[in-house]
């Protein structure tokens, strides 16, 4: 057999189940966002032309939750690079507890999101959380944190920073640690302080692992859900619902799987879109990599 | 005074004492090596020097200036590492300006300096290449014209030819000599290869757990050790020790043996390495196999006898080691 | 792979502690997995059936699977051939509703019986996922219940739901602050005014106005007691969207501006704005309001709470304005036979014993669940245990069912968008409910001609 050959063999059980996970649903999703499918025609599925596509193109509660998508996948994003790049460092610091320190920051990304949603739904909570209690302190509030459409989706962002956080330090510590020493040393030794060797060595050498801790977050983020959903249920007035949120809603809820398809479909479109753009930008931005 | 000098150092980790009150001082345009086995404390002194460690007590001067507690951006001292250090993501010209750049050194005088160095180290062609594509040697030469860049007041060198096979090693010494040493910064040169000591240092300090053995001039370490750890750490094939009476050791180097006609140590042939110019004979004899190192020419027989000058003759306390001096000839009979 | 990877970026640097990270990150995938595979095993903790009695699968929420295992056993003894197998559904009712749909979306669904929420029944009928009850229990299988609990059973001609109990919304008040409640929504707001002036009470009170299906239960209840409504069948509609919205009517518009201007007078908390039952319970058992609206579980709650408020609760109809028609919300469950069933007269034989007035009666004894039979609310031994049932029925006598059309989820939604801007950002009411009322005939509009 040729080498060929069997790379070809290997491969091939996981390429069938990629299809098999991916490319199928999104074929019939494809297809579902060109049928009316809802208890209107008793959940049969008649095609209607691109009346969906029409309808998702006026939608304005669609592009309204695009744009809250999105200005919650890049805030919360950027706050957990930021972040977690700073955590990175600091975990990396040699010192007496550092494994606990490890564990105890892993603690909020090994938690499931629907717990740790309900654990901020209550941190929130007006008056009794004990966010508040924290204001009532300070002689100020309280707050109602879940309950101001101009502010609410901040506090949703900061309930994702906090729970993902961890992941991208996690994923940049371990870039941080294929770093040799030498090369920190050596720079130390040329006369580098801590933002020289930063800014030189550090985060020009942790770049791949930035990027896809950026790309993993951001189509994690802009596919947000359950933690909108236990968190605010996408109020107050629909300011923190997503575009995930409300194609859930048109299908779980108002049983229209025609336009939660379309919804689904129209999502895919725009993720794709944004992820291309950010990978565009992020590689203008770049122009010297690392030769694989 | 100038050079450098390391005063009663010592680094302590939790309770094992990596040094222990070293004492050493390299002259400017000096070499030295650090010999030793891994774990002797070599590449530990080194770090103590460059400022990336900190010593448990001690001084480090450099140019009667006390360094002992400066951090190593400000003690201006160039390092070559082991695995070289270039940074990946750079160029060689790349590797080359940072240092310069994150001192300062404006721009124009940077692409001048870049380029005196490339040039004596024959690195031009390579300029814009990535380290991952430079050959072992090449890198070698890199990190070498960075630390000369550095323009440090001391030279540091841990190991730098232990990942370069054994042929490009023998070629590159002479210019790791031309280059470093005789310039006015003194060189510490951390090695655990005696060859690569041997033909390179001015003089060597041989250390053991932290302890400094023997300090000399390549020679008289050779000919003259000071115990029974630097006469067999020294010399390859390494020394014959025959056990005497009163707890002594006889060390007896290979080449010094040689067959006689007259009557000696019995000696019969046990196996033989041909080298070339030379060949080793593995042999029994009364006190134990011995090595002994002929011309490559000589056919001695399957047994003979064994004689040696006995000016030659290196004696030692079994047990402690130490060198015992002034006890001569005389006492070869009570073998 | 997940565990190599950190460990293999790390393979230059030998001797670090890096492998800690690894072994965290598998302990933490392995968690994740476990919990997956116990939800897993929760949906499927049911044995299959094996021959002999008839196997009856069942999907309740949790708390009623609790509720009626007693009754069960007796259920077993006496219907030797049937068996029923209960599964344990999520408590909160849009996961149940997710539980459901997933399984009856399946097409060859894993349930014959599942409680069904009273804002489900129109929907599930006309996605074809019921089958009708009449055939089974006969036309006059609601005959003796309490005309509230009467409601929401019936769509498109046919009883598709059979109610289990007879929740309603009520108003909870303090007995320690005020000799009787209020008779009306003006007078509500004056004394509640009068008792946080007098600094006896934080708020005055306070409702479920997160967006969610809560607010609509509020705002269902306040409409009718401004004289609105939210929605007017009409006989002429095609079947599935046979009425319309009135949401733009000057009572429409009173009721909203109503609820937006206890929050401006600082009688309601901003905070009801993402307040669901328990947030609002939290605050009124708290001794912090005056007034509460929630549904009956909430007495016993406080009942057995130990809380500030212990034996000082009230609990009266919800009110309307003066000289308005008060009207509470009806919020039940009910069973319903899910089609395809391969057992529908077995089923609807379980059915009928569930909702029977012997086994209401054991339910009302031992958890106080408020009874659908009228009979039930005359007898003197359950008023005796249970002494809500009095103001429970006044309640069931005049309760309101949530607008009965297959369309009602999305409805629903918008209104609760439209009415949780109105309370928690601002706006004005005639604006807000024009907008709900824009909105919907929007959907119903698109729905009639497709």
């Amino acid at each position: 057999m040729s080498p060929g050959l069997l790379e070809g063999l290997l491969m091939l059980p996981a390429l069938l189940l990629l299809a098999l996970v991916f490319l199928w649903p999104l074929g019939a999703m494809a297809w579902l966002s060109g049928q009316a499918s809802s208890v209107l025609t008793g959940l049969t599925a008649l095609p209607n032309g691109g009346a969906n596509w029409l309808r998702l193109l006026g939608d304005g509660r669609f592009w309204q939750d695009a744009g809250q998508t999105l200005r919650f996948a890049l805030v919360s994003v950027v706050l957990e690079l930021l972040l977690g790049l700073g955590l990175a460092l600091l975990l990396q610091r040699p010192g007496r507890g550092r494994a606990w320190l490890r564990t105890l920051t892993l603690l909020p990304w090994a938690l499931p999101t629907t717990v740790m949603a309900l654990g901020w739904r209550w941190i929130y909570n007006d008056p009794f959380g004990p966010l508040n209690a924290l204001l009532g302190l300070l002689g100020i509030g309280p707050y109602g944190f879940l309950s101001n459409p101009a502010t609410s989706w901040l506090f949703t962002v900061l309930a994702d920073v906090w729970k993902t956080t961890p992941f991208v330090a996690l994923l940049l510590l371990a870039g941080l640690q294929s770093i040799p020493l030498e090369l920190r040393e050596s720079l130390e030794l040329e006369g580098a302080g801590r933002w020289q060797r930063l800014r030189h060595l550090t985060l020009p050498l942790l770049l791949p692992y930035l990027s896809l801790a950026l790309l993993f977050r951001l189509t994690q983020a802009l596919g947000v859900f359950d933690l909108v959903q236990v968190l605010t249920g996408g109020g107050p007035a629909g300011s923190t619902e997503s575009l995930a949120l409300y194609a859930y809603l048109n299908a779980m809820r108002f049983l229209d799987f025609g336009y939660s398809a379309t919804v689904v479909m129209g999502t895919f479109v725009l993720l794709l879109l944004a992820v291309s753009l950010a990978l565009l930008l992020w590689r203008r931005s770049q122009p010297h990599r690392r030769p694989a | 005074m100038s050079g450098l000098r390391i005063q009663n150092l010592s680094r302590q980790l939790g309770n094992r004492l990596l040094l222990d009150g070293l004492e050493l001082t390299v002259a400017p345009g000096e070499c030295l090596a650090l010999l030793g086995p891994s774990g002797c404390g070599k590449t530990t002194t080194l770090r103590l020097v460059a400022g990336l460690d900190q010593p448990s007590s001690g001084r480090i001067l450099l140019g009667g200036e006390d360094i002992t507690g400066q951090p190593a951006g400000q003690r201006q001292v160039a390092m070559v590492f082991q695995s070289y250090a270039l940074y990946p993501h750079l160029s060689v010209a790349d590797n080359l300006a940072l240092g310069l750049r994150v001192r300062g050194v404006p721009a124009q005088e940077r692409e001048q300096r870049i380029a005196t160095v490339l040039e004596l180290l024959q690195l031009g062609n390579l300029r814009s290449r990535r380290p991952a594509q430079l050959s072992g040697g090449q890198r070698q030469r890199v990190a070498l014209a960075r630390a000369l860049l550095r323009q440090p007041r001391v030279m540091l060198l841990d190991e730098p030819m232990s990942n370069l096979d054994a042929q490009l090693r023998e070629e590159l010494r002479p210019e790791l000599r031309r280059l470093l040493c005789g310039a006015e910064p003194p060189v510490l040169y951390v090695t655990h290869d005696q060859q690569e000591a041997l033909g390179l240092a001015d003089r060597i300090a041989v250390l053991k757990d932290g302890r400094l053995q023997q300090l000399g001039l390549p020679r008289q370490l050779y000919e003259d050790p000071a115990n029974l750890f630097v006469a067999s750490f020294l010399g390859r094939p390494a020394i014959n020790l025959l056990p005497a009476e009163g707890g002594r050791l006889l060390g007896l180097r290979p080449e010094h043996l040689r067959p006689t006609a007259a009557e000696g140590l019995p000696a019969r042939l046990q196996r033989r390495e041909w080298w070339g110019h030379q060949q080793l004979l593995l042999l029994d004899t009364p006190r134990g196999e011995l090595r002994l190192l002929l011309p490559s020419g000589s056919e001695p027989g399957d047994s003979f006898q064994l004689d040696w000058p006995r000016a030659c003759e290196l004696w030692f306390e079994a047990r402690s080691g130490e060198r015992l001096r002034g006890f001569g000839s005389e006492n070869t009979r009570a073998l | 792979m997940l565990r190599q990877a950190p460990g293999h970026a790390a393979g230059n640097r030998p001797g670090n502690r890096q492998p800690q990270a690894g072994v965290l990150l598998l302990v933490a995938v392995l968690t994740l997995l476990l919990i997956a595979l116990l939800g897993i095993a929760q949906r499927h903790g049911v044995a299959p059936a094996a021959a002999g009695p008839v196997p009856v699968r069942l999907l309740m929420p949790a708390p009623f699977v609790d509720a009626t295992a007693p009754l069960l056993k007796t259920f077993h003894r006496s219907h030797p051939n049937l068996r029923l197998e209960v599964t344990r559904g999520p408590l909160d009712t849009e996961a149940m509703s997710d539980l459901a749909i997933g399984a009856l979306l399946l097409g060859e669904t894993p349930y014959d019986v599942m409680l069904v929420d009273v804002t489900w029944t129109a929907r599930y009928a006309a996605a074809g996922w019921l089958t009708p009850l009449e055939p089974l229990l006969g036309n006059d299988a609601l005959e003796g219940m309490v005309p509230g609990a009467r409601l929401g059973n019936h769509f498109d001609g046919h009883l598709w739901r059979m109610p289990f109990n007879g929740d309603t919304g009520l108003l909870y008040w303090r007995t320690d602050l005020m000799d009787k409640p209020p008779a009306d929504t003006a007078e509500l707001e004056e004394i509640a005014g009068r008792l946080q002036r007098e600094g006896l009470v934080r708020w005055g009170y306070v409702w479920q106005g997160r967006q969610y299906e809560g607010l609509s239960c509020v705002m269902l209840e306040v409409l009718n007691g401004f004289g609105a409504y939210w929605w007017r069948p009409s006989a002429e509609g095609v079947a599935p969207v046979a009425g319309q919205t009135d949401l733009a009517s000057p009572g429409a518009i009173r009721a909203a501006a109503w609820l937006q201007g206890l929050i401006r007078q600082g009688i309601t908390p901003q905070a009801v704005a993402n307040a669901a039952e328990n947030e609002t319970l939290q605050l009124f058992a708290a001794g912090e309001a005056a007034f509460m609206r929630n549904w009956p579980y909430a007495w016993r709650e406080i009942e057995n709470g130990g809380g500030p408020v212990t034996g000082h609760v009230g609990v009266t109809p919800v009110l309307a304005a003066p000289g308005q028609q008060t009207g509470g919300t009806l919020g039940t469950w009910g069973f319903s036979l899910i089609a395809g069933s391969p057992h529908p007269r077995e089923a609807a034989e379980v059915i009928r014993w569930l909702t029977a007035p012997d086994t209401q009666r054991q339910l009302v004894m031992a958890q106080g669940y408020a009874p659908t039979w009228s009979a039930l609310y005359d007898d003197p031994e359950l008023a005796r245990l249970q002494p809500l049932l009095a103001v429970q029925r006044r309640a069931l006598e005049e309760a309101l069912v949530r607008p009965l059309t297959p369309l009602y989820a999305q409805l629903s939604d918008l209104l609760q968008r439209q009415v949780n801007g109105l309370i928690s950002g601002g706006g004005s009411a005639p604006a807000a409910m024009a907008e709900a009322q824009r909105r919907s005939s929007v959907l119903l509009d698109a729905a009639s001609t497709s």
